[in-house]
């Protein structure tokens, strides 16, 4: 990741997300869409596996206790035409990660957006696919 | 979308993938590969002729990803994109005036799945990609055609699916299974593939549309031109649709990529939180 790069992006006020993912395999329902998680915290692995990639957050709750928080990402194919490597993000790593949670698992979410833990927006919602030219004649 | 939230769109885009530079020794993720027709700029001219057999055939052969314009997933300033994924993924009908023609029991079927949260969905349970549903979900298919065999390959679960050219006939009584039996003929240009065999227990969409071992699917592949195919899909199943139905989605070309396996069973945790 350049940092440089993305500190450019903030300072023209842009901010980047993951988007909401991993549809690819399920309908979704297990997690609450419209409710909001953000934690701030250090990450301890990216695995790297299928149906989704996952990213795993420790964090301090209000009693300082360290909470490991399950992050779901979209599939590694997925991650990997969107530019992600399986070590764009490594253990040790300051993260910020936004994400709905699951309706009945309190540290389990569907990731968001991630920013690194100054803030600074990482990688993108976007899976670069080839769209066709029009039909001829079509507007 | 406004035509400046468009130019954020790619703006933005532009940007990250600077910022996420992708190696050249990564897969084959952006390998140039040869045949492809090119503008001079050396892109790929999508809007090229459709490419043919030495018979004089259309040749379907190439990777293949729903035609979801990214625009259409664009909904604010900022382009925080969801997941690029044909509306017919949730339901197959959702083109059709007043949806799929259920009869009672499927109709049943699918509004119990569908307050169910999909939680049954075979696809939730990594079961295989079948077909016709398979060309509505979110990952890439290879076509492999030669003069008498047209093999598919799907990311998900690595799967294949053949469709004989070679004259035989369907299965009388078929064992059914995930992809069915399928054959094919030529329609002057379009490619008419006709499938029975298929299970009992299979969904066309996420929302659950039934289909049963009586059905008969009959997908008519056209490409239009080299970046686009449209099929129809065709289906009689008289058990869970009161009359035939048809719908047409659109493929579009992949090229200068490569297929990149998703092997479901390999990490799937998402059952357990529908506990």
């Amino acid at each position: 990741m350049n940092r440089r790069g993305v500190r450019g992006l903030l300072l023209v006020g842009l901010s980047l997300a993951v988007g909401t993912v991993a549809r690819a395999h399920h309908s979704q329902s297990e997690f609450d869409l419209d409710a909001k998680v953000e934690v701030q915290g250090t990450v301890t692995k990216l695995e790297w596996k299928s149906p989704h990639g996952r990213l795993y957050v420790d964090v301090k709750n209000d009693k300082g206790e360290t909470v490991s928080w399950n992050f779901e990402l979209p599939s590694p194919n997925t991650l990997m035409r969107r530019g992600w490597k399986r070590d764009s993000l490594k253990a040790g790593d300051a993260v910020i990660v936004t994400g709905a949670p699951a309706r009945n698992f309190p540290t389990i979410a569907i990731a968001t957006a991630i920013k690194d833990g100054n803030g600074n927006a990482l990688f993108t919602g976007t899976t670069p696919v080839l769209e066709p030219a029009p039909i001829q004649g079509e507007p | 979308m406004s035509t400046s939230s468009r130019w954020w769109c790619g703006a933005l885009v532009a940007i990250a993938l600077a910022a996420n530079p992708v190696s050249a020794l990564a897969q084959w993720l952006d390998y140039k590969a040869p045949g492809v027709p090119r503008t001079a700029s050396g892109a790929p001219d999508l809007g090229a002729p459709t490419p043919r057999t030495p018979d004089g055939k259309p040749d379907f052969s190439g990777m293949w990803f729903a035609n979801v314009p990214a625009k259409d997933y664009c909904k604010e300033a900022g382009c925080i994109q969801e997941e690029r994924m044909a509306r017919e993924q949730i339901n197959l009908g959702i083109k059709l005036e007043g949806g799929l023609p259920y009869t009672d029991w499927s109709r049943e079927q699918m509004v119990a799945r569908r307050a169910n949260g999909g939680r049954e969905d075979p696809h939730t349970y990594c079961k295989p990609p079948n077909f016709p549903r398979a060309w509505t979900l979110p990952q890439y298919i290879k076509i492999v055609q030669t003069p008498s065999l047209m093999v598919l390959l799907h990311e998900f679960n690595a799967a294949y699916r053949e469709v004989f050219l070679d004259g035989r006939p369907l299965p009388e009584d078929p064992n059914p299974t995930w992809n069915g039996y399928s054959t094919a003929h030529w329609d002057g240009d379009t490619l008419v593939i006709e499938t029975n065999g298929i299970r009992d227990d299979m969904w066309l969409d996420i929302q659950g549309s039934p289909v049963t071992e009586s059905a008969r699917v009959t997908e008519r592949l056209t490409r239009v031109n080299y970046g686009l195919m449209s099929i129809e899909i065709a289906v009689d199943d008289p058990k869970a649709y009161t009359r035939p139905w048809s719908v047409t989605i659109e493929m579009a070309a992949q090229v200068d990529t490569t297929m990149l396996e998703e092997i479901c069973l390999d990490d799937e945790q998402d059952v357990e939180l529908f506990r």
